[in-house]
C-alpha cells in the first residue's frame, strides 16, 4: 500500500512538475521523438517495400524447351495442359520449325542454317503467369511446369527477385544500424535531462536523505521523469513518422499503380504509435535509472 | 538507548573523535557542547550515519550501527527527528508540504498526512501559516516548521544541531521549551549547542567535547 502510494505520488508529482515547464518538456519530447521517427520511419517504409514486392505485378514469362524428340502433336497437348493451370495467365506454343526460320531470318545466317541435318531447336512453350503470384508461387510453377513429361528445361529469370530480396535484406541491417544509433541518442539526451533534473533539485534530495527517505525514495520521481519524457518523446515521434508517411502517400500510391500494384502504402496504425510509445517509454526509464544511479551515489549524503 | 562506546572518527588529516564514551537513556534531553570543532557535529553525523565511526562501537538501544547496511539506511535515519541549525526548508514548497515530508517518506495516508500535519503545526505555535511560503517566514518561525517536520513522524529520537544559532536570545529560550516539551512526551532529545548561558540554565545533562574528547557529562 505504501508502496503503491509512493509510487502514484511520484507518477502525478513528475508529471505535473513536466507540465509545468511546456516549453522545456516539449523540446525534450521532440528530441526524442526525431531520434525515434528517424528509425521507425525507414523500418515502415522497408515493411512497406517488402509487401509490396510480395503482390508486385511479374513482368516474368517462362520458357518451357521441350525434349528435341517431342513431336508438335505432344507440344500442342502439353500447351493445352499447362494453359488450363489457374495459376497461367496464357502460353503461347512456338513451332522448332518456325522458330528457326525466324532465327534464319533475324541473323541472315539462312545459307549455313540450311545445311543442317536437323533442327536443333525443339518446340518451346512460352509461359506468362497469372499476375497477382508472389515469389514463393512462381518458384512452385517452375517446378509444376519441370514435372510435365517431355519437358527438357524450363528457363526463368528469377535474378532481378535475388536482388530485390538482398537489397531488402541489407536495408533492415542499414535501419536496426541507424536505429541502435539513434535509440543510444535518445538514452544519451534523456540520460542528460534526468542528470540536469537531479541537479536542480540536489538541495531537495539532501533534505530527504537527511530525514530518512532512501536512494530508491530519491530516485522514483525521476524514473517517473524519464519514464513521461520518453513516452511523450514516442508519441510525438510516431506524429512525426505519421506526417511524414501521409507527405509520402500519393506518390507512392501513383508509383504502384504504374506497376498495376493494388498495394496500400501503411504507416504505423494504432499498435505502431503504442510501440512507439512503450519504447520511448523503455528507453526513458532505462535512461532516468542509469543517471539517478550514478548521480545519487555520488551525492552526499549517502 | 544511545551508547558511544570508545567511538573515535579520524578524517584524512585530523582526529574528528577521540576514544569518546557517552550513554544517553531513553526518554533523556542532553547538551552537547564544546568550541567550534571541538567534536559536536562529528557525534550528531555519526548517530545519524552520515559518518561511520573510525574505531569503537555505537549502539542504538542495542543494535550496532556498524551492521546498518546500505539499504537500511534510510529506514535507520527515519527514527531520528532532526532540525538543521539552517533549517535545510525547501522553498519551492508550502509550510505544510514541507512539514509533509517525512511522512510522505513513511508512507502514510494523505488524509493521515494533513491531520498529523497539523496537529505539528499546532504544537509549534504555526497552525494558520501552512499555506505560507517558508521564505516569507522569519528566522524563528523557519526553525519552527523545521521543528515541526522533525516531529511529525513521531521519531523516537530528536536530534538538533546549533537550534537557535541564528536566533535572538527570546526565540532561542522559545524554541528550548518546544525541544523540552516534546522530551516530557518521552522523546530522546540531543542538542549540540555552543551557547553556555542558554543550556546551563536548562536542568538537563551537558556533555562536553574539546578537540574531539570527551571532557564532562558522559554519564558512564
Amino acid at each position: 500500500m505504501t508502496w503503491l502510494h509512493h509510487h502514484r505520488q511520484a507518477a502525478s508529482g513528475s508529471l505535473h512538475r513536466a507540465m509545468s515547464l511546456p516549453v522545456a518538456t516539449l523540446l525534450t519530447w521532440l528530441a526524442v521523438g526525431i531520434t525515434l521517427a528517424l528509425p521507425a520511419s525507414l523500418l515502415v517504409i522497408l515493411n512497406n517495400i517488402e509487401a509490396a514486392t510480395q503482390n508486385l505485378s511479374s513482368p516474368a514469362r517462362f520458357s518451357v524447351l521441350l525434349d528435341t524428340n517431342a513431336s508438335l502433336d505432344d507440344a500442342n497437348r502439353l500447351s493445352q495442359r499447362i494453359a488450363a493451370r489457374m495459376d497461367v495467365a496464357d502460353v503461347v506454343l512456338v513451332d522448332r520449325d518456325q522458330a528457326l526460320a525466324g532465327f534464319a531470318a533475324d541473323t541472315g545466317l539462312q545459307s549455313l542454317l540450311s545445311s543442317l541435318l536437323e533442327n536443333p531447336l525443339p518446340h518451346t512453350i512460352l509461359v506468362n503467369p497469372r499476375d497477382d503470384l508472389n515469389a514463393e508461387e512462381l518458384v512452385g510453377l517452375t517446378r509444376a511446369l519441370e514435372s510435365f513429361g517431355g519437358v527438357g528445361e524450363v528457363v526463368f529469370d528469377t535474378l532481378w527477385q535475388s536482388r530485390l530480396a538482398s537489397a531488402v535484406q541489407l536495408g533492415r541491417r542499414l535501419v536496426f544500424g541507424i536505429g541502435l544509433l539513434m535509440v543510444l541518442g535518445a538514452i544519451l539526451i534523456l540520460a542528460n535531462t534526468i542528470r540536469l533534473a537531479i541537479e536542480a533539485r540536489r538541495d531537495e534530495i539532501v533534505v530527504i536523505k537527511l530525514i530518512g527517505g532512501g536512494d530508491a525514495y530519491a530516485r522514483r520521481p525521476f524514473l517517473y521523469t524519464g519514464l513521461w519524457s520518453g513516452m511523450g518523446g514516442g508519441l510525438l515521434g510516431a506524429a512525426m513518422t505519421g506526417l511524414f508517411f501521409l507527405y509520402l502517400s500519393t506518390p507512392v500510391d501513383q508509383l504502384m499503380q504504374l506497376y498495376n500494384s493494388d498495394q496500400v502504402f501503411s504507416g504505423l496504425g494504432l499498435m505502431g504509435v503504442l510501440a512507439m510509445m512503450l519504447f520511448g517509454g523503455a528507453i526513458g526509464l532505462f535512461s532516468a535509472w542509469q543517471a539517478a544511479s550514478v548521480q545519487l551515489r555520488e551525492l552526499e549524503p549517502r | 538507548m544511545i551508547e558511544f562506546d570508545r567511538v573515535s572518527k579520524r578524517f584524512a588529516d585530523h582526529d574528528a573523535l577521540r576514544d569518546v564514551s557517552v550513554n544517553i537513556d531513553t526518554g533523556e534531553m542532553v547538551f552537547l557542547t564544546g568550541h567550534s570543532g571541538a567534536g559536536k557535529s562529528t557525534f550528531l553525523r555519526l548517530l545519524m550515519l552520515l559518518e561511520r565511526a573510525s574505531m569503537g562501537t555505537l549502539r542504538v538501544d542495542g543494535r550496532d550501527t556498524a551492521r546498518v547496511k546500505g539499504r537500511d539506511v534510510g529506514r535507520y535515519r527515519g527514527e531520528f527527528g532532526i532540525v538543521f541549525q539552517d533549517h535545510q526548508l525547501l522553498y519551492d514548497r508550502s509550510v505544510l508540504d514541507n512539514v509533509a515530508l517525512p511522512l510522505e517518506i513513511a508512507g502514510f495516508h494523505p488524509r493521515d498526512i494533513q491531520r498529523r500535519t497539523r496537529a505539528a503545526l499546532d504544537k509549534v505555535g504555526l497552525l494558520g501559516r501552512e499555506r505560507a511560503n517558508p521564505a516569507i517566514l522569519s528566522g524563528g518561525e523557519q526553525q519552527r516548521v523545521g521543528i515541526a517536520r522533525a516531529v511529525v513522524a513521531r521519531p523516537r529520537f530528536l536530534i538538533a544541531d546549533e537550534p537557535t544559532g541564528n536566533l535572538d536570545p527570546q526565540l532561542s529560550g522559545e524554541i528550548m521549551g518546544l525541544f523540552e516539551a516534546f522530551n516530557r512526551v518521552g522523546v530522546t532529545v540531543i542538542i549540540a549547542s555552543h551557547d553556555l548561558a542558554l543550556i546551563s540554565r536548562l536542568r538537563h545533562r551537558i556533555v562536553t567535547l574539546k578537540a574531539g574528547r570527551l571532557v564532562a557529562g558522559g554519564g558512564l
